[in-house]
């Protein structure tokens, strides 16, 4: 708040008190007093005038200034009442008591919508958790049933996995601590996820290479093999029917990190696609052309990563290959924690 | 015969399961009341006990728990939650293995029968046809001295002789191979079946393995 901008808002006060001001000093002529004493008069009462337009400049700018700053360094904006201290002057009170109520206001919001969202993302969860009952028994049926139950395996495959893409976005969206940080092997991770999916995996007769995964990296193994499950997902969406499907699994173990890479000769990734891939509902060249894709799959990776504190990259040639690196550092639960 | 004990709520994965099991030539017990589940486990003598861990009124690690107190039987723990804090807590209260509903009918298989084998001891079979099998050493050895099998022949050699005299599909044969870390596919099966029939018949055992179309294979 400049002075000048809070004089011009006192100019009308000022008019009115000169203009008192002059009428006095002509009172006080026409009642015959000597010039000394109304030229006396005159300089006290401009020098008050003076005096109270300053300290009520004063006192408001340093509520402002402070409430200003607080703005600025506020993480939440709508907490700011809680953050100036309450004026003592009467628009600035008035101004403080609507900015309480506000600030309450949008704070009960927030905590609602957080509520609901908390609530919505336990129904996920128990949801998924029950779906996946039906699903188990189809396939045992299938099993019991032989050959004619086989059929339906797959079918009932790309179901879980549509099941689990929703539990999984779920748990990336929330900040909710709901995983452990612990040692993992990396070769229990991806032979869970391998056995998982054997069936299409053989069905297209890809062969899988694996090197180094006799390590382990802190993380946690559900998140993994999540994670793992969706890259060989798209590796088995993208072969080219050219050439014999391959896929190559490897970990290099570094003083502070472990490298794992994730490669497939598919069809890869234009250079002009490469940059936007773990972007949300981003469908490229690819996922146009070959399947229906929701975009969702390396979203959902990249915000997982995050969360657990690994890096994601992605390096590919179109026509050629596909290779995700993932990094996991030494102390990724560490760092985490701190954030 | 050994006898499975399934402590499952819902009732349609409990009849299949019991129908897969029966299949496979286990004998099965269910719990259809879960007001005691506990005195229900233990009169019910069993040699393994399949425990989900969402049952009605009782969570199935506090089960765990319970039973552990005075039993060692083998439990395995199924769920359909896919979090490590489950897994992470049946294992620490004392379950054999923990495995996640959709499971793999195959792979359930597998799991129980080396739950089973590791709780009766290493009582396994150790020799074909004279010869004395060392997994440990990868070979067999007998009278013409030793033969020397790769990982995957003698995986697959020791799954068929578990099972002597009885069919083996291909797919088991391949979830065996898949679960040890040997992700070989289809061709690579067929050509390691055939080179372990060569060198079993080299070695002065004929026909060994016995093809059974669009069945598996067999040990005689």
């Amino acid at each position: 708040m400049s002075f000048s901008r809070f004089f011009r808002d006192r100019l009308p006060a000022a008019g009115i008190y000169l203009a008192v001001c002059l009428l006095a000093l002509i009172f006080m002529k026409a009642s015959g007093s000597d010039k000394q004493g109304m030229i006396m008069v005159g300089i006290l009462m401009l020098a008050g005038g003076t005096a109270i337009l300053i300290w009520d400049y004063f006192r408001r700018r340093e509520f402002y200034s402070r409430a200003f700053a607080a703005l600025e360094t506020a993480d939440k904006k709508y907490l700011l009442s809680e953050m100036v201290p309450q004026p003592e002057f009467a628009d600035g009170e008035a101004l403080y008591e609507m900015l309480s109520e506000a600030c309450r206001d949008m704070y009960e919001n927030v905590a609602e919508h957080k509520r609901r969202s908390s609530e919505f993302r336990e129904y996920i969860e128990l949801w998924v958790h029950e779906i996946k009952l039906p699903v188990a028994g189809m396939l045992l049926m299938c099993h019991n049933d032989g050959d004619a139950g086989e059929r339906y395996v797959s079918q009932i495959r790309r179901i879980d996995d549509y099941i689990e893409n929703v539990l999984f976005y779920a748990r990336s969206e929330n900040a909710e601590k709901d995983y452990i940080i612990k040692p993992v092997s990396l070769q229990k991770a991806f032979g869970a996820v391998a056995m998982k999916n054997m069936d299409a995996l053989n069905e297209r007769g890809v062969s899988i290479v694996t090197e180094g995964l006799d390590t382990e990296v802190m993380t946690d193994g559900k998140w993994l093999e999540y994670i793992m499950g969706q890259l060989l997902g798209n590796s088995l969406k993208y072969f080219q029917p050219d050439r014999e499907p391959e896929i190559i699994v490897s970990a290099e173990v570094f003083p502070e990190r472990t490298e794992l890479r994730f490669r497939d000769n598919g069809a890869g990734i234009s250079a002009s696609d490469l940059p936007y891939i773990f972007e949300k509902s981003f469908t490229g060249e690819n996922g146009r052309e070959r399947s229906r894709s929701t975009g969702m799959g390396l979203y959902i990776v990249r915000s997982l990563c995050e969360r657990l504190g690994h890096k994601v990259s992605a390096v590919s040639e179109k026509g050629s290959f596909t290779e995700i690196l993932l990094t996991f550092g030494k102390n990724d639960h560490i760092k985490m924690e701190d954030s | 015969m050994s006898r499975i004990l399934l402590v499952e709520d819902d009732e349609p994965i409990r009849e299949e399961l019991s129908e897969l099991l029966k299949n496979a030539g286990y004998e099965t017990a269910c719990i259809t009341d879960f007001a005691s589940p506990l005195d229900e486990i233990m009169s019910a003598s069993a040699d393994l006990i399949l425990l989900d861990i969402n049952l009605p009124g009782v969570n199935g690690e506090q089960l765990l728990r319970e039973i552990r107190r005075t039993e060692d039987i083998p439990v395995i723990m199924v769920t359909s939650r896919t979090n490590e804090l489950d897994e992470v807590l049946s294992m620490s209260y004392g379950a054999d293995d923990y495995i996640t509903k959709p499971y793999n009918p195959t792979i359930l298989l597998l799991r129980i029968s080396a739950v089973l084998k590791r709780s009766r001891g290493n009582n396994v079979q150790t020799s074909y046809r004279g010869l004395t099998v060392d997994t440990a050493r990868g070979s067999l050895s007998g009278e013409r001295g030793e033969l020397i099998l790769t990982k995957n022949e003698m995986l697959i050699f020791r799954t068929l002789l578990e099972r002597q005299g009885k069919i083996v599909s291909r797919d088991e044969l391949m979830t065996v191979l898949w679960d040890n870390a040997e992700y070989i596919n289809d061709n690579a099966l067929t050509v390691n079946i055939s080179r372990l029939r060569t060198k079993l018949s080299d070695f002065g055992c004929d026909n060994a393995i016995e093809t059974r179309k669009k069945q598996g294979y067999i040990l005689i």
